[in-house]
């Protein structure tokens, strides 16, 4: 057939292997121009120079090696503390339970698109906003959203970015898994592979644990407490939302240490409120939840 | 003194029909034109010359001498994007190149010699006479002392040589003072051929006088007269000839005698590259239409490699049986010179929407762009590779669907839903590593996709502002439960029906937000913000008289 344009012997080349092509005349071996002095003056290099001296590959491959002993900050004081400092990159974190889960998700993905990074968001749920994204801090041109509709496409979705070379993927389930049959465990080794493959920080934020022993951490947010600026019959705001979060493993740290991290909202921050929270700095707001407001719930 | 250099492709049609389907090249293939009776060859292989088919005969006659004899019909489409190929090689040594059209092209070569100097003349084996191919041209003879630019310009014409291999056309090069004299020098059978300034007359005067085509129009009527040799016309008078034939003698006898009058015609770069094929039977099945198209696309991207280019959006057009047209877009979302990334990006199209029809030819169109550097960074964060990043959405796209993978931009106005997705294209990384910024702390809302209808009862509160005393989902439909503890984790599978209701134990607001304030029908909403006595912190807006609840505040 005419259109079947390929030939076989350059097709299957495994077939008939292309003769080996050898020079006519052997080349003569030349000195790179360097003379009797450069000769010297190598020989005179001290044995601790020498010896820091490195090839380029040599030098690509340690920088590589340092990006992914790298760590990543999430920007929330409490949080970094108790992972040891942020996210590893090169592995899997998982956050799971209630609580502001989807506020640490946006202040994480704020840090590494402020450093340039290119981070994806596999929003599950289907319940990012753009606007108070762009409100926290995330460079929105370096963040791709991902809507799929199932288990199976979040996870595929999240595989595929991250062998593509997104320095920070993200994956959130929202309040409940996503419709469609629950993947197989072996999805989040195969996750875990990407992640340390390509040097990926990947983040899973879920209802309930589902990464298991693949994750290099994970963190329980639970007793979640919201606050409310006034009293009784005052006109109320929504200050913010405050969570505990339970370091429940760590590979390299002692589990079991707990913190308390508050997110406030926009409103709140604003310095013409009665309480003065606005004009509070990023630390005293996460650390101190001593507020001046209404608990109206019990720790649960 | 003005140099121009011409690139002539011998049997141009035949050479534009063996580069879309080089496996012919060793067959006895013939190139026709005509139809039925009218059928004739115009150009065909060695192979076939050699067993008497020539230009002229008919195709009856072909097949007569040489019954396997495989015939091609004129690709005009191929023709057309050959001599494209053609005239970006040209671009690549001058930016002054004229299209000649059927293979020929002219370039203003003028000065480029010194690209092509040799420094290392006279060390053995570089730029020596014994590497001179025409030895037997006077011009190159070792008994006449040629300067070194005639050794620059035999490089220029070489590498020209090569460059035109590179693509698949078998060219002729020559390089002379006048479009006449480099055509005449070009069509030589050996080449490449340079004429020495001033030469033009010595070198066209032993060659004869067809060679002076397609201008000698007169040719048999002065070969009638007993001239031969373009050198027999150049030495008769110039009022005799134009005398006896008017200003058609008068340009003949200056051609004989070198001299041309025409200038180069440069023309303006194409905004597009082309390629494009003819198919001899219809194809059903998507496979062989994209291994034929993988090969025209290696075709274009090597074009545009050249000229330093790579692919913004692509374009192809489908010939379908029995007439018709199938025309498609695809916009790449960073310029790329990758053929596995076409091809996907091509297959992924035809098999969400398939032609519908055999397909008998095609023709693809690349609109050029820079393409984007990735350049690896050693203090900064590194560049996601714009190639692997425009195949992963192409393919995310195919699985999820439009408007489901993108860049999110945020849209100009109040109404808090608004938001847009665009194509993601990340500006490139910054040299230097930087500090994260610090965190505003922000609490993050989760938005319900479309909002979710409710109904609310109201109770009066101090001044004018009403409160919220209860609410109850008026959606069928899953809207948001509340997650899990451990003990009910079993209960909660994906896509259980939990209702959003309650007494309020807290409500804030109104808070008031006006839109399209000008337009006849502007978007007035308010605002609360309420807590469940079962738990949960939602946010609610009423539009008109209906209520909905659009966020939750994430706990």
């Amino acid at each position: 057939m005419a259109v079947l344009a390929r030939r076989l012997d350059t097709q299957f080349q495994l077939l008939e292997a292309p003769p080996i092509l050898k020079p006519a005349i052997t080349p003569r071996i030349v000195e790179s121009g360097a003379g009797e002095a450069i000769r010297n003056l190598r020989a005179t290099l001290e044995a601790s120079i020498a010896s820091k001296l490195t090839s380029g590959s040599e030098l690509v491959r340690a920088v590589a090696r340092h990006r992914r002993d790298e760590i990543l900050p999430t920007t929330i004081p409490p949080l970094d503390a108790l992972l040891g400092g942020g996210l590893a990159r090169g592995k899997m974190t998982e956050i799971a339970g209630r609580g502001t889960r989807f506020s640490i998700v946006i202040a994480t993905l704020a840090a590494a698109t402020s450093i340039g990074e290119a981070a994806a968001l596999i929003d599950a749920s289907d319940s990012f906003d753009p606007q108070l994204a762009e409100a926290a801090g995330i460079d929105l041109r370096r963040l791709l959203w991902v809507r799929p509709h199932t288990m199976k496409e979040t996870v595929t979705a999240a595989e595929m970015t991250g062998a593509t070379g997104f320095q920070l993927v993200i994956i959130d389930l929202g309040a409940h898994r996503p419709p469609g049959r629950r993947v197989p465990d072996a999805a989040w080794v195969r996750l875990a592979r990407v992640a340390e493959s390509h040097g990926a920080t990947i983040l899973v934020s879920a209802p309930y644990a589902l990464t298991g022993t693949t994750s290099e951490a994970m963190i329980l947010a639970h007793a979640p407490r919201p606050r409310w600026l006034g009293r009784a019959n005052a006109p109320r705001v929504l200050a913010g939302v405050e969570t505990r979060l339970k370091l429940e493993k760590h590979r390299h740290l002692r589990p079991g240490q707990t913190t308390t991290v508050f997110f406030q909202c926009e409103e709140a921050i604003s310095g013409s409120r009665e309480s003065g929270v606005g004009s509070r700095s990023t630390e005293a707001v996460f650390s101190d939840t001593r507020l001046p407001t209404t608990d109206t719930r019990k720790a649960s | 003194m003005t140099r121009l250099a011409c690139f002539y492709v011998p049997m141009f049609v035949l050479a534009a029909r063996l580069r879309s389907e080089p496996d012919l090249l060793h067959e006895a293939v013939g190139i026709v034109e005509g139809n039925g009776s009218n059928a004739h060859i115009v150009a065909a292989t060695r192979r076939a010359r050699k067993k008497g088919i020539q230009p002229g005969l008919s195709l009856a006659q072909a097949r007569t001498l040489l019954p396997k004899l495989i015939a091609r019909g004129r690709d005009a489409e191929c023709e057309r994007t050959a001599q494209e190929a053609l005239l970006e090689v040209a671009e690549t040594f001058s930016p002054r190149v004229e299209d000649a059209g059927e293979g020929v092209v002219f370039l203003d070569v003028t000065g480029m010699e010194r690209h092509f100097s040799d420094f290392g003349s006279g060390e053995s084996g570089v730029g020596s006479r014994s590497d001179e191919e025409n030895l037997d041209s006077p011009l190159s003879d070792p008994r006449h002392p040629t300067p070194d630019t005639h050794h620059s310009e035999l490089r220029l014409a070489r590498a020209a040589l090569r460059a035109c291999d590179a693509i698949s056309l078998p060219a002729r090069v020559g390089i002379a003072a006048s479009k006449l004299a480099a055509r005449v020098a070009a069509e030589l059978p050996k080449s490449p051929t340079v004429v020495a300034a001033g030469e033009e007359a010595t070198f066209l005067a032993p060659l004869p006088l067809t060679r002076l085509s397609p201008e000698l129009e007169a040719a048999a009527m002065l070969q009638r007269f007993g001239l031969a040799s373009i050198g027999d016309l150049a030495k008769l008078p110039e009022s005799e000839i134009a005398s006896r034939l008017g200003e058609v003698g008068r340009e003949l006898h200056w051609a004989a005698r070198g001299i041309d009058p025409r200038p180069l015609m440069p023309r303006p770069l194409p905004p597009e590259f082309r390629e494009g094929m003819e198919l001899e039977w219809p194809l059903v099945a998507l496979e062989p239409f994209l291994f034929i198209a993988n090969a025209a696309l290696d075709r274009l991207s090597k074009r545009m490699e050249i000229q330093g280019f790579a692919c913004k959006r692509l374009e192809f057009t489908l010939t379908l049986d029995p007439e018709g047209y199938d025309a498609r877009g695809i916009d790449l979302p960073a310029p790329t010179r990758d053929v596995k990334t076409m091809l996907t990006l091509m297959r992924l199209d035809l098999e969400k929407t398939p032609p519908g029809a055999p397909v008998v030819g095609f023709s693809f169109v690349a609109h050029p762009d820079r393409p984007r550097r990735a350049q690896l960074s050693l203090f900064g964060p590194s560049a996601v590779s714009p190639e692997k990043l425009a195949t992963t959405i192409a393919k995310l796209v195919s699985i999820l669907g439009d408007g489901r993978v993108g860049m999110p931009t945020t849209v100009d106005g109040h109404l808090p839903e608004r938001y847009a997705i665009n194509v993601f294209s990340p500006p490139p990384p910054p040299d230097m590593k930087r500090t994260p910024a610090r965190a505003r702390g922000l609490l993050a809302v989760r938005t319900f996709r479309p909002p979710i209808p409710i109904e609310v009862t109201t109770r009066e509160a101090e001044g004018d502002d009403m409160q919220i005393a209860s609410i109850r989902s008026l959606a069928n439909e899953i809207s948001d439960p509340r997650p899990p503890t451990p003990n009910s984790r079993s209960r909660i599978e994906a896509g259980a029906k939990v209702e959003i209701g309650g007494t309020v134990r807290i409500c804030s607001g109104p808070w008031r937000i006006e839109e399209g304030w000008w337009s006849d029908r502007p978007d007035i909403r308010e605002y609360w913000d309420v807590e469940l006595e079962r738990g949960g912190v939602y946010r609610v807006f009423r539009g008109g008289a209906k209520w909905f609840v659009d966020a939750r505040y994430e706990m």
